[in-house]
């Protein structure tokens, strides 16, 4: 058997009940070594303990270029031969940047764990020694037998053994792994369920012994193959039979399970993904930008120390009076010496107060997220929160987003609003669904609320009698469903296979046809509160191929009618010729089209005897028949039965968005921003969001995927898409739809793009073309692919958006990955980089806090960058004239205090407080986030640029002060001051440049940063401390005589005024140039909103707004019985309970697949 | 009641800060901003570029070099090598007066004062005269902390030991007499090195402090018998060794030698005949280095520097220019031509 199953790839081996066995194979760990097979049911998504914290995370510091070089540093400091600032001046610095890193890694480190063991510490129910008792998510191991109570979470891929209900179906709700939010079932296998469920069940269960041999743990959530050996059967088992972690056990009472894949092993946590490291664009731009630096450095350091060995000679051939300015004899050596001193000389150029700060201002902008009033969402009571503080900037600079669709863009709420009854329409879709005008429905006593629709004059002529379409209408509502009624309270709970089923026979109970309960063969209604009982003759069901559903009832009056409900396009093939509404009804179709409505047609047939039982007895032939043929026969069948309709109404239901949706998306796509969106439900729905959130237009062509296929095929795939954009199939204006284009993807076609890796970049580049793209039908590994797909062809920053579980891989795959934490707190949000409460903060998180973080953080870098190189590079230049000696051109205390304490001040309060424009006005001028995703304040050119100015103030910095001091009698502690003053006067200048937004701080920054430099001047020249320690305040007295000397006062200002022209000039010719663009950018932005208008006025086209988020399926189980309880229907004596509807109990069992009705 | 509480737990602080409304100053600039600033600062740096220039044009200044370069200079005797204590007259003359009190400077060419090694090479506390430091000078002095004796030097340490020990004599001729101009030698160094930074050991005499101490390597006078005329003027506080102390920024500098102005010659150094002589010591040339001597009268600005006049009216002028440009390129944009 074993020799068997390897060969075919069942290596997985569970023995039910036999924890001993697997215990030997659990997966064990000692620091990074891991070995066995079972994983437990814990989640382990922390990196560190206690034991491995420190090394861990200094290896990973240390990973950092940056860190490794001041590391560098302080060791050369410490060495007394070639020190030129005492060690401690970098080494404190350097260890608080190592602590405050590892205090936050920690700290995130700690909320992972915490979160880690709320998740493992789930109550469940497991099997021990023949009872039941309360464990936790982590206790649970391979082979444990557990108990899954209503509404409970699925603690582990299990292998469904039997349920409460009968022939031991259960419902699971999927919404955290595919996002589809219809119900699906699981049924356990025949054997199992015979076996357990006759007798008392624990005992029965405890001595369960079955070997389960399986495929090894996989993320394919759609597949499972596996066998169930248990005495000396071999039963199949494939998904149907499979409950995955992460589901929720719905409408039973309970269930148990077979634990087959645990912990890392289920298929949810397989789909994950890594959790990585993420670093945002400008901060790569800027490590190049930084290594470049420290490369020059070392370029200038060695032709210092090539300088320093000939100069050392040519001394040494000379000895006379200065004899002493050689210590060693060697000139390689002294080279040798030199060439670490110049290093660390030049080492304020890279200083690590650079990433102090730069943490700082992530922290600082990281909490203005989390203050911001307007993304505080009072219903939750949760304000945004960024969980990662270090990408702040890359929000600025979004050009993707990926968004989710169930729970992200819509709030999974499906309502009643609007229907057409016989050409007329009730309910107004304009009026907002809260804010409804609630009817008087108190005549109704099953009324629950809940419908969002007003509509007097419905109700008017339904009560009146007057309609017969109307009722006919609701009547078919309340029959034409899968729905399974609960008794809770006196009324019927409605347990829907899909949220639009739920929608439509709530509005119609609330209307006064109400469903109460159903059997096997009877549906029983109460119509206006008479209580008719109809025999279910058919049923036939809804799959997405025929998009329509019909049910065949026997009326109590006897006549046969058969009602259908279904897509428009082909209810509407199927109407009787001379169908009388069928103007108002197209117009009413397009109406709903236009509010974006899921529509459902709905028509009735009366059905002869005759043909009926013709027709019954063709199905009960096909039924029996073979499994491959007998689908396409009964298709062909109820094609013949569903004909000739007349035609009773439409249906729409409003896929209820989040609030905002709509316009924050609008406003994205203005920014330049693509939109997709990636979910696990269908095709439809999808496409019916698309539209509703304008996410399409609807001129909007889609391209789906044969089209698609042969474009990507073709030689040349640009003009083929040029082509097929040309000829929209709807359009009236060729033009304009030439232009708007969306690709449509299911996950099956995406899979081909796996095997044809050269369409990836084809692909990208039409997208870029598209106005978005959706992909429907993915599961959570392929959205993460998507992911990939557009990070790897296109340099643009990517985001994605989710809610859950399905999720999480696109999340931790993109560039951001922003959680929606929504009512109750999305899984999502656990490994998000932002967490938002609602969709609509998106527009404020990106064209507000990414716009201003961007443009600081460039700002703060650039700026930076200028100051600390234009100051340090300075030595290069005085080397020439020192005789490459490392003499430093400041005082030490200088180059300590001018980056912490002159400089910082002033630009810290840019990266926290600079607007070029307030926030209303982001929002308003969506177009002036492009510069963002352009890279138009950070690209390389540009850091090269104030590198370039660096390097032009360095050069300035040194030789006007030179010139002036060339051949007199000032002495070089003069100079110092006076280029320290020239330099800090230049920082301070073009501080005041870059700043656009003063607020006090700025001001009173800009001041003190001044004020301070001649203070801490005159303190470290002062007789005190010179008193105190001479060699350290060796600068005494200098200052004194420099302030007050007015030919240093005149070359420090006349240097500071050619440091900084080129920067005046460029802002002077900016504002010369673009007073002129201004005007043109804000007469722009209005034009898009009319031309918008005018399009909408021009078309007359329509589309179908069909959509249902139903799959196959339930219509089977009602027709075989399988999955009906003994319903009760308590409140009516009235109800014949048949002979019929107690026999299905019975007669389960032995016809499953029968269609043949009783008769009465 | 609790419900609220834990609403204000976790809803925003509504402040300016938070909220990013801070009120704040955002100035607007345009054209009518700019340009007319550019004039401005032009016309300010090209008004004081002619100041500095003026003010520079007015300085007198006498620069000679005696190194001894070329037969002909009247010090090439003092170079060969082998020579010592050799003294030679530098003949000049004064075509008009130098007004005001004259300052004598010594000037060097080519030498490195600013050499970093060379530079570290002291003992700040020795010369804050404290004595413990004479018995064991700082390590900071190598290679001139011992003697090949292993005594300590005092001041120790490659500055002092270069210490400049040429010596000048300026003489009027009149009618063939010669008459001493005498150079003022106080007050030419800091104050605060004078005061402060620079001490003697509080022991009298001051030899006594020196005792089991050698003078540096170089020198010929220890210390305590710098200037035999003037015994205040000794030790550590002697003027000319606070001068040499006081290194030079640049390779070319240089330093204050003494001022003139005594007596007659309060008013000024007046037109005619000079002799300098010089007391010719220091060698430079195994260098090349230079060495000269410099007259220069003073203004507020200090000595001769036309450096940063030019500067201020190229600049200046630069501005002007620029603002131009600004102009014509604002005229084009404003009215573009095909309205």
């Amino acid at each position: 058997m074993a020799k068997e199953s390897v060969e075919s790839g069942l290596t997985w081996e569970v023995r039910a009940n036999s924890r001993h066995y697997h215990k030997q194979k659990q997966k064990k760990s000692f620091l990074c070594f891991r070995w066995g097979q079972y994983a437990d049911n814990a989640v382990h998504s922390h990196k560190y303990s206690a034991l491995t914290f420190l090394p861990l995370t200094l290896f990973e510091q240390f990973q950092r270029v940056a860190n490794l070089y001041f590391l560098l540093m302080m060791v050369l400091q410490c060495v007394p031969v070639i020190s030129a600032i005492p060690w401690y001046i970098s080494f404190i610095p350097l260890l608080i940047i190592l602590s405050v890193r590892g205090i936050k890694d920690l700290a995130n480190d700690m909320a992972r764990r915490q979160s880690d063991s709320k998740i493992n510490s789930q109550p469940c129910d497991v099997l021990v020694s023949q009872s039941f008792s309360r464990a936790q998510w982590k206790d649970v191991r391979v082979g444990d037998v557990l108990r899954i109570h209503k509404d409970q979470v699925i603690p582990a891929d299990l292998l469904l053994l039997c349920s409460s209900e009968p022939h031991s179906l259960c419902y699971v709700e999927t919404a955290d792994i595919d996002g589809e939010t219809n119900l699906k079932f699981r049924q356990a296998p025949s054997a199992a369920h015979n076996e357990l469920t006759c007798q008392p069940s624990e005992e029965m269960l405890a001595a369960f012994d079955g070997v389960v041999l399986c495929e090894e743990p996989n993320n394919r959530l759609y597949t499972f193959r596996g066998q169930l050996h248990w005495r000396g059967e071999c039963l199949l088992l494939d998904n149907e039979h499979i409950l995955l972690r992460g589901t929720v056990l719905r409408n039973t009472e309970f269930a148990y399970g077979l634990a087959i894949y645990t912990g890392a092993d289920t298929k949810i946590l397989r789909n994950c993904g890594k959790l990585r490291v993420k670093r945002t664009q400008t901060e790569k731009v800027f490590n190049k930008v930084v290594i470049g630096i420290v490369l020059s450095v070392l370029l200038a350091a060695l032709l210092h120390a090539i300088g320093a060995g000939l100069f050392s000679s040519w001394v040494m051939s000379h000895t006379g009076v200065p004899y002493a300015l050689v210590v060693n004899g060697n000139p390689v050596y002294t080279g040798f010496l030199v060439f670490w001193s110049y290093i660390i000389l030049l080492s304020p150029a890279m200083p690590i107060a650079l990433y102090i700060s730069f943490e700082v201002i992530h922290t600082v902008h990281s909490l203005f997220i989390g203050w911001d009033m307007e993304m505080y969402w009072q219903q939750a009571e949760r304000p945004a929160h960024a969980r990662n503080t270090s990408l702040n900037e890359e929000l600025g600079q979004v050009g993707y987003l990926l968004s989710d669709k169930t729970g992200t863009l819509t709030q999974n709420r499906l309502l009643f609003r609007q229907c057409c009854i016989a050409g007329e329409i009730y309910g107004d879709p304009s009026v907002r669904a809260e804010e409804t005008e609630p009817m008087d429905l108190s005549w109704n006593p099953f009324s629950r609320g809940g419908l969002f629709m007003s509509a007097p004059s419905l109700v008017e002529k339904l009560r009146g009698q007057q309609c017969p379409f109307s009722r006919q209408f609701l009547r078919a509502l309340s029959l034409c469903h899968t729905v399974m009624a609960e008794w809770k309270e006196e009324a019927p709970v409605y347990q829907a296979a899909s949220p639009d089923e739920e929608a439509l026979v709530g509005a119609a109970r609330e209307l006064g046809w109400v469903f109460l309960s159903r059997t096997r063969d009877f549906i029983i209604v109460s119509e206006l509160g008479v209580i008719r009982q109809y025999q279910l003759l058919a049923l036939l069901d809804f799959t997405s191929k025929r998009r329509r559903m019909s049910v065949l009832v026997r009326e109590p009056e006897g006549g046969l009618k058969l009602y259908c409900k279904g897509a428009d396009i082909v209810i509407l093939d199927r109407l009787q010729k001379d169908c009388p509404y069928q103007e108002r009804t197209e117009r009413a179709l397009e109406l709903f089209a236009q509010a974006c409505l899921r529509t459902l047609c709905v028509a009735v047939r009366s059905v002869p005897e005759a043909s009926w039982e013709q027709w019954s007895k063709t199905l009960a032939q096909s039924a029996a028949m073979a499994t491959c043929d007998r689908d396409a026969l009964l298709e062909k069948l109820y094609d013949q039965m569903e004909r000739e309709l007349q035609f009773l109404g439409v249906t729409a239901i409003e896929d209820r968005l989040q609030e905002g949706v709509p316009e924050t998306i609008a406003l994205l796509q203005q920014a330049g921003l693509k939109v997709w969106v990636l979910t696990g439900d269908k095709k439809e729905t999808a496409v019916n969001i698309g539209y509703s959130c304008k996410l399409l237009d609807p001129d909007t062509r889609l391209l789906e995927w044969q089209e698609l296929r042969q474009i990507l095929q073709s030689p040349d795939p640009a003009v083929s898409f040029f082509k097929a954009r040309q000829t929209a199939l709807w359009a009236v204006d060729k033009q304009a739809a030439g232009v708007k284009t969306a690709v449509v993807l299911t996950g099956p076609e995406l899979a081909e793009f796996d095997q044809r890796p050269e369409w990836g970049a084809t692909f990208m580049s039409l997208a870029e073309q598209c106005q978005s793209v959706l992909c429907c039908r993915v599961t959570p590994g392929q959205k993460a692919d998507i992911v990939t797909l557009v990070r790897k062809h296109t340099s643009s920053v990517t985001m994605s958006i989710g809610d859950g579980a399905n999720d999480v891989n696109m999340i931790k795959t993109a560039h951001v990955g922003v959680g929606l934490a929504g009512v109750e707190g999305g899984q999502a949000v656990q490994t998000a980089d932002f967490a938002l409460s609602q969709f609509r903060f998106l527009q404020r998180l990106l064209l507000v806090h990414g716009r201003w973080s961007y443009r600081r953080i460039s700002l703060f870098l650039r700026y930076f960058l200028f100051k600390t190189c234009s100051f340090a590079l300075v030595h290069i230049w005085f080397g020439l004239f020192n005789g490459f000696s490392a003499q430093s051109l400041y005082e030490t205390w200088f180059i300590a205090l001018y980056t912490v304490l002159y400089t910082a001040a002033p630009i810290m309060c840019v990266a926290f407080f600079e607007q070029d424009v307030n926030a209303d006005s982001s929002l308003k001028w969506p177009e002036l986030y492009k510069s963002g995703p352009r890279q138009e304040l950070s690209s390389p050119l540009m850091l090269f640029l104030s590198l370039l100015y660096a390097v032009y103030s360095s050069l300035v910095l040194f030789f006007i002060p030179f010139g002036v001091y060339y051949n007199t009698d000032y002495d070089l502690q003069t100079m110092a001051v006076t280029v320290a003053m020239a330099a800090t006067f230049t920082a301070t200048v073009e501080i005041t440049l870059l700043t656009r937004y003063w607020t006090k701080f700025n001001v009173a920054f800009v001041c003190i940063s001044v004020v301070f430099f001649f203070i801490c001047s005159r303190i470290t020249q002062s007789t005190r401390l010179f008193e105190r320690s001479p060699s350290d305040y060796f600068f005494i007295g200098a200052s004194e005589r420099a302030f007050i000397d007015p030919l240093v006062w005149l070359a420090a200002l006349f240097t500071t005024w050619t440091a900084v022209l080129p920067s005046v000039t460029a802002l002077a010719i900016n504002v010369i140039l673009t007073m002129h663009d201004k005007h043109k950018v804000h007469s722009a932005s209005l034009q898009p909103v009319e031309l918008r208008s005018k399009l909408r006025r021009g078309t007359s086209l329509r589309r179908s707004s069909y959509a249902l988020s139903q799959g196959a399926g339930p219509g089977r189980l009602i027709t075989s019985g399988t999955c009906i309880r003994s319903t009760v229907p308590t409140v009516d004596e009235k109800v014949t309970e048949s002979e019929n509807s107690t026999d299905s109990q019975v007669q389960i069992h032995m016809k499953d697949n029968s269609h043949v009705p009783n008769g009465t | 009641m609790v419900k609220e509480e834990q609403e204000l737990a976790n809803r925003p602080d509504n402040t300016a800060f938070t909220q990013q409304r801070l009120p704040a100053w955002q100035p607007m600039l345009s054209a009518g901003i700019v340009i007319p600033g550019f004039v401005l600062i032009g016309l300010a740096f090209i008004g004081i570029g002619v100041a500095l220039f003026v003010t520079s044009r007015s300085i007198q200044v006498l620069e000679l070099d005696y190194t001894g370069v070329g037969q002909n200079s009247p010090c090439y005797k003092c170079t060969y090598p082998n020579v010592s204590n050799c003294v030679c007259d530098l003949d000049f003359s004064i075509d008009s007066l130098f007004k005001g009190t004259v300052f004598f400077y010594y000037g060097l060419s080519n030498y490195f004062q600013n050499f970093r090694k060379y530079g570290v090479s002291k003992d700040d506390v020795q010369l804050s005269g404290d004595l413990t430091n004479f018995k064991s000078p700082s390590d900071t002095c190598s290679p001139y902390v011992y003697d090949s004796n292993n005594q300590p030097i005092v001041p120790c340490g490659s500055i002092a030991n270069s210490m400049f020990n040429d010596t000048f004599q300026l003489f009027q001729k009149i009618n063939g007499t010669k008459t001493l101009v005498p150079f003022d030698g106080k007050g030419i160094a800091w104050w605060t090195d004078y005061n402060i930074k620079y001490r003697n050991p509080s022991v009298t005499p001051l030899k006594n402090a020196f005792n089991s101490t050698v003078k540096p390597i170089f020198w010929s006078k220890p210390a305590y018998d710098l200037d035999i005329s003037d015994p205040a003027n000794n030790g550590f506080i002697n003027q000319n060794f606070l001068v040499w102390m006081r290194r030079a920024a640049l390779p070319n500098f240089r330093k204050l030698y003494g001022r003139i102005d005594e007596g007659v010659y309060a008013q000024g150094l007046p037109a005619g005949n000079y002799s300098l002589a010089i007391a010719y010591n220091y060698p430079v040339l195994s260098f090349d280095g230079r060495k000269k001597v410099v007259f220069s009268n003073v203004s507020w600005m200090g000595g001769k520097n036309e450096f940063l006049g030019i500067a201020y009216l190229v600049i200046g002028s630069l501005c002007i220019l620029m603002s131009i440009v600004m102009l014509i390129v604002y005229a084009k944009f404003k009215f573009p031509e095909e309205d």
